[in-house]
């Protein structure tokens, strides 16, 4: 599903990615690479798989749209270095060229040196792409940059007849802020209030659908 | 020698003497059956002593050792006598437990028996439990789930080498849940470390049970040892129960349907007062807010001597309502069943039931409730919120006769909970899996469990799950260098033992006033829709909205005199079996008018005019109406089996029938019946009635029509937390770590997509379709239609049998002015079409 965003062409994907076709960028948010490790660590039986599935999904993506930019905005890492970062490290090889810009979220812990070696460009706070700003969680203050933002895992109830009803990730647009989907399969969501004037795009199974108001 | 003439039972018969008490029957041959080494369950009603059927026995068993002891220690030196656990107590309710620990104790006391009586669960203080750990009382009174958390300790098997006699009070209670589960495997283990350590010692189980269905069973499934001897002995107190009806002036003043009977309020009052002491029960905690504004409203003075009680409301105020009730500060309660753990009163003069309880076994026991002695008549006032509950209150007074009882059914298969015992045996001694094995085969609940089952649950905690790979970094259970299971992560036990009898429905949290005072607990789906601000009922208070922080709802007393009342998603209970088959002998009676209830006199121009305009079913026939109005094209059937049967029902005929043509329908139901409304004619004939109600295809349709996925989700909620996937919080105690929240849903999503064949999986299944989906009685009911008689009714406006299935419907988007309004209006409506009619038919 393709949309407009203050002017910029953005495809929304439904394995929860936009692709911002005029910087050849793909833009994700919340993959926490590592969380299905950390829970194994604690004795919470998680499947192996997890990981990998992401990690798949992700190789689609690149294939589909071959990006020259891969912008995450926050929450790449879940907790620290564990076996699923090793998975991480031979996905990465196999895309050399691509350069991949981490937005910190608040489950970024690793060290500086640790994304040098993974080769992530890694921006404390913020960056500025006109006409956007790529942060992790969505700021009060409002300015000119339309803020594109993760952390929240956002969801939307689609309801049907005889009280019914469906609960799916989504993209979030709102009048100063877009909230993106939590790419990891592995994480909940946070169910949002339709206001006027917002704009929710429901990830089914099939496709991106923009949900009425 | 025989035991009367024993020194130890004419201690106790002495002592009894002196407190004027004499022992019944069903008390001294529990004593005689114990003292030949019987195990078996004693079947008794609350209040009779019961207690003392089984406690006295393992006293005078101890008695006696003590005097053969003696005599044969004169001629030795004097032993000292030895300490240490000789009876385990298992009780479901903490309330209780002091309680029963005062008595024992005063027994004791009196009999000059040195013994210490220790409680133990989830009240208990760090201190008494640290003491026990040194030297534990000869007397336990604990919950399953401390049994359990015993079990977690290190060392435990020097707990039981003197456990003489386990015994599993209100078993009843705990049958037919994972408690009750909990309870089976605790005693296995427990009998597996006596085998091991004292191969002579007798272990002794005994279960106390209110008269359910299938005692038989419930017997197996406490003891299922076959190198056990064991029996039922039944209490031979039959108390009488008198059931009187609370009947308005005239049967006009009764709705057909719909709003709760408040009309009937002021009928309760003077029973109130000239009473001392009166228990109201209502069916969900909803209504007993509402019934209890209603007395308020009604008689301003009862303001202070009323309150409400339900298994929401804090435990330190439920405690206070008790004492307040008997010293006489209170003079009657609002309060809702007590079958679900809620409430345990001590005796009261007077028993009111707020609409039919649905089941008869719910209704004896609150029943019992009244009248101080057991020869005693109770009597139990019956208030209908409906006409045709009446019908009902004539069906439990013949259930009461007949003592046609529910039986209680036991659970068995539930994996998450074996789970959560094997990391139990790691936390603590650790255990050898062929041995465990071994041992809960024997238990009712897993001997079924298949060695390829087994392997899964070893593998799930101990390498992850899957049987092809290990889990990379996944530990909880190893295995140590001296062959046994052991978790051996401090961090990891230290989450289970906090973690363990979890066994959550809703998530609930605790209501507390902003200065400070617990009000009670509410459902976390409630409160997550409420905005800040805005008011809702609770304990009889109207309270203010103001913040959730740290899993706790804070409040203020709000301005408003009237506030919306939470709906319990756990409120609805269902009509059972038992009922809805007395229920249909009733309907027949009535016209027949060969019964002697007044209740059925006073009701009957309700079924001459069911008569007249549609049918009254008689046993052996099976009701539809085909009513059109200008709402549409209605469809209504009447099985009678309790309204969670007819939801599957619906959805299932609502399918079969969009087989034949696309149609959708908007579905309603109730106890006696389901309503299906399209805006299109319903193919629906003679010649296809049978293969609609069909039990042919039953599984297949059943997933084809409901949503099984959902409800699987819902009881994988349970599941998830059980088996330590997921914790819950503890508010106040234990606060998640914030890298590991995660939620039952997520899991579900998880294994769905990944792990197909995963057994927790498997077990949300079979827990839908048996417990919400009730697929056998949803079968036997389909086979009885099958047998049936059809009656096919068609007419145009609606008829006193449906009309309660239809306000139902329109209950949920109407406020309580609008709906009694409506209704006025449709009975007005239906009447004026039936005089028409009549005038029509008189020419």
């Amino acid at each position: 599903m393709t949309i407009d965003c203050k002017g910029e062409q953005l495809i929304l994907n439904n394995e929860r990615a936009i692709y911002w076709p005029a910087r050849k960028m793909l833009i994700i948010s919340d993959l926490h690479i590592g969380k299905s490790a950390h829970f194994r660590k604690s004795g919470i039986q998680v499947p192996n798989s997890i990981n990998l599935t992401d990690l798949q999904r992700l190789t689609t993506l690149m294939a589909e749209f071959k990006p020259e930019t891969l912008l995450i905005t926050g929450d790449m890492f879940h907790n620290n270095i564990n076996s699923d970062t090793n998975a991480f490290v031979y996905w990465r090889k196999n895309f050399a060229q691509l350069k991949v810009v981490l937005i910190k979220g608040n489950h970024d812990n690793l060290k500086d040196e640790d994304y040098d070696v993974l080769g992530i460009k890694v921006y404390q706070k913020e960056l500025l792409i006109a006409p956007f700003r790529f942060i992790h969680d969505k700021p009060d203050q409002v300015d000119e940059y339309y803020n594109i933002s993760g952390h929240i895992h956002p969801g939307v109830i689609i309801y049907g007849k005889a009280k019914q009803h469906l609960r799916f990730p989504c993209f979030y647009f709102g009048q100063n802020c877009a909230v993106l989907p939590a790419f990891s399969v592995f994480t909940g969501l946070k169910i949002l209030d339709p206001k006027q004037g917002d704009r929710f795009y429901a990830i089914t199974p099939a496709k991106v659908i923009a949900v009425k108001t | 020698m025989k035991l009367e003439n024993s020194k130890g039972y004419k201690r106790v018969l002495s002592w009894l003497k002196l407190n004027k008490k004499k022992p019944f029957k069903f008390q001294t041959d529990a004593w005689q059956y114990y003292a030949e080494g019987y195990s078996g369950l004693v079947n008794a009603p609350t209040g009779f002593g019961k207690t003392y059927s089984i406690f006295l026995a393992v006293v005078i068993d101890e008695l006696n050792k003590r005097v053969e002891q003696q005599t044969t220690a004169s001629k030795n030196k004097q032993k000292k006598n030895i300490t240490g656990l000789k009876l385990i107590w298992i009780t479901p309710l903490r309330s209780l437990a002091k309680d029963l620990a005062r008595a024992m104790r005063e027994v004791c006391d009196e009999l000059q028996l040195d013994w210490v009586v220790g409680v133990r669960n989830g009240d208990t203080p760090q201190s008494e439990k640290l003491k026990q750990k040194k030297q534990m009382p000869e007397v336990l009174i604990i919950t399953p789930e401390s049994m359990h958390l015993l079990l977690a300790q290190k060392s435990t098997f020097n707990y039981f080498d003197q456990l003489q006699c386990i015994v599993a009070d209100e078993w009843h209670e705990l049958l037919g849940s994972k408690r009750g589960v909990m309870a089976e495997l605790a005693i296995s283990r427990i009998k597996g470390l006596l085998i091991e350590q004292h191969p002579e010692r007798l272990l002794r189980i005994w279960g106390i049970s209110a008269t359910i269905g299938n005692m038989e069973q419930a017997m197996e499934v406490l003891v299922p040892y076959t190198d056990l001897l064991k029996t039922i002995i039944k209490s031979e107190i039959k108390k009488k129960i008198v059931i009187k009806s609370i009947l308005p002036d005239h049967i006009d003043m009764l709705p057909w349907a719909g709003h709760l009977g408040h009309k009937l309020a002021s009928k309760l009052i003077p029973i109130i007062n000239n009473s001392k002491t009166t228990l109201i029960f209502t069916n969900t905690r909803g209504q007993a807010e509402l019934w209890y504004q209603t007395l308020l409203n009604q008689d301003e003075n009862l303001a202070g001597l009323l309150a409400i009680h339900h298994g929401s409301i804090d435990y330190e105020l439920r405690n206070w309502i008790e004492d307040a009730l008997h010293s006489g500060v209170l003079k009657a309660v609002v309060c809702t069943s007590s079958l679900d753990l809620g409430v345990d009163f001590k005796p009261v003069d007077t028993v009111v039931q707020i609409g039919s309880p649905k089941g008869v076994a719910r209704f004896l026991q609150r029943a019992g409730r009244s009248g101080h002695s057991p020869h005693e008549t109770s009597k139990i006032y019956f208030l209908p919120t409906h006409a045709l509950e009446l019908v009902e209150a004539a069906a439990i007074k013949e259930a009461a006769k007949t003592q046609d009882i529910e039986s209680r059914e036991p659970i068995v298969m539930s994996f998450d909970t074996l789970i959560q015992y094997l990391v139990t045996l790691a936390v603590g001694d650790g255990f050898d899996d062929e041995k465990i094995f071994f041992e809960i085969k024997q238990t009712h609940a897993f001997r079924e469990l298949l060695p390829q089952e087994w392997n899964w649950i070893m593998q799930f905690i101990t390498s992850g799950g899957d049987s092809l790979t290990a889990y990379n970094e996944f530990s909880k259970v190893n295995k140590t260098s001296d062959g046994l299971w052991k978790v051996e992560s401090r961090q990891i036990a230290m989450r289970h033992r906090l973690h363990i009898g979890t066994i959550v429905s809703d998530a609930m949290l605790k209501v507390k006033y902003l200065k400070g005072g617990y009000v009670g607990m509410i459902e976390e789906s409630f409160i997550s829709r409420m905005k800040p601000g805005s008011s809702f009922t609770l304990a009889g208070r109207v309270l203010e909205f103001i913040m959730v922080k740290e899993m706790t709802v804070l409040v203020k007393k709000s301005k408003l005199k009237q506030a919306i009342s939470p709906s319990w998603m756990g409120g609805r209970m269902s009509l059972t079996a038992n009922l809805g088959n007395l229920l249909r002998k009733k309907y027949n009676e009535t016209l027949d008018k060969q019964h002697g209830d007044e209740e059925l006199d006073f009701i009957l121009p309700l079924f001459e005019q069911q008569a007249k305009v549609s049918h009254v079913p008689k046993s052996d026939e099976f009701l539809i109406e085909l009513i059109n109005t200008k709402d549409g094209y209605h469809f209504f059937a009447y099985p009678f089996e309790g309204r969670q049967v007819h939801e599957i029902m619906a959805a299932l005929i609502a399918y079969r029938l969009g087989r034949i043509q696309p149609i959708s329908f908007s579905i309603a139901m109730n106890d006696y019946g389901f309503e299906l409304l399209s805006e299109q004619p319903i193919p629906l004939e003679e010649s296809n009635i049978k293969e609609l109600f069909s039990p042919t295809n039953l599984t297949d349709d059943i997933v084809a029509s409901i949503n099984a996925t959902e409800m699987a989700r819902r009881k994988f909620r349970d599941i998830a937390c059980i088996s330590g996937l997921v914790f819950q919080g503890y508010p106040g105690k234990y606060v998640a770590n914030k890298h590991m929240q995660s939620s039952s849903s997520l899991f579900f999503n998880v294994f769905s997509d990944y792990d197909k064949h995963n057994l927790l999986l498997r077990q949300s299944y079979d827990e839908a379709f048996y417990q919400q989906i009730e697929e056998p009685r949803l079968a036997a009911a389909l086979h009885r239609i099958q047998a049936s008689m059809i009656i096919i009714v068609k007419t145009e406006s609606y008829t006193p049998l449906c009309f309660p299935i239809k306000v139902d419907s329109l209950r949920d988007n109407m406020s309580s002015e609008e709906l009694s309004q409506r209704i006025g209006r449709m009975t007005a409506e239906s009447e004026k079409k039936t005089r028409r009619k009549k005038k029509t038919n008189d020419h």
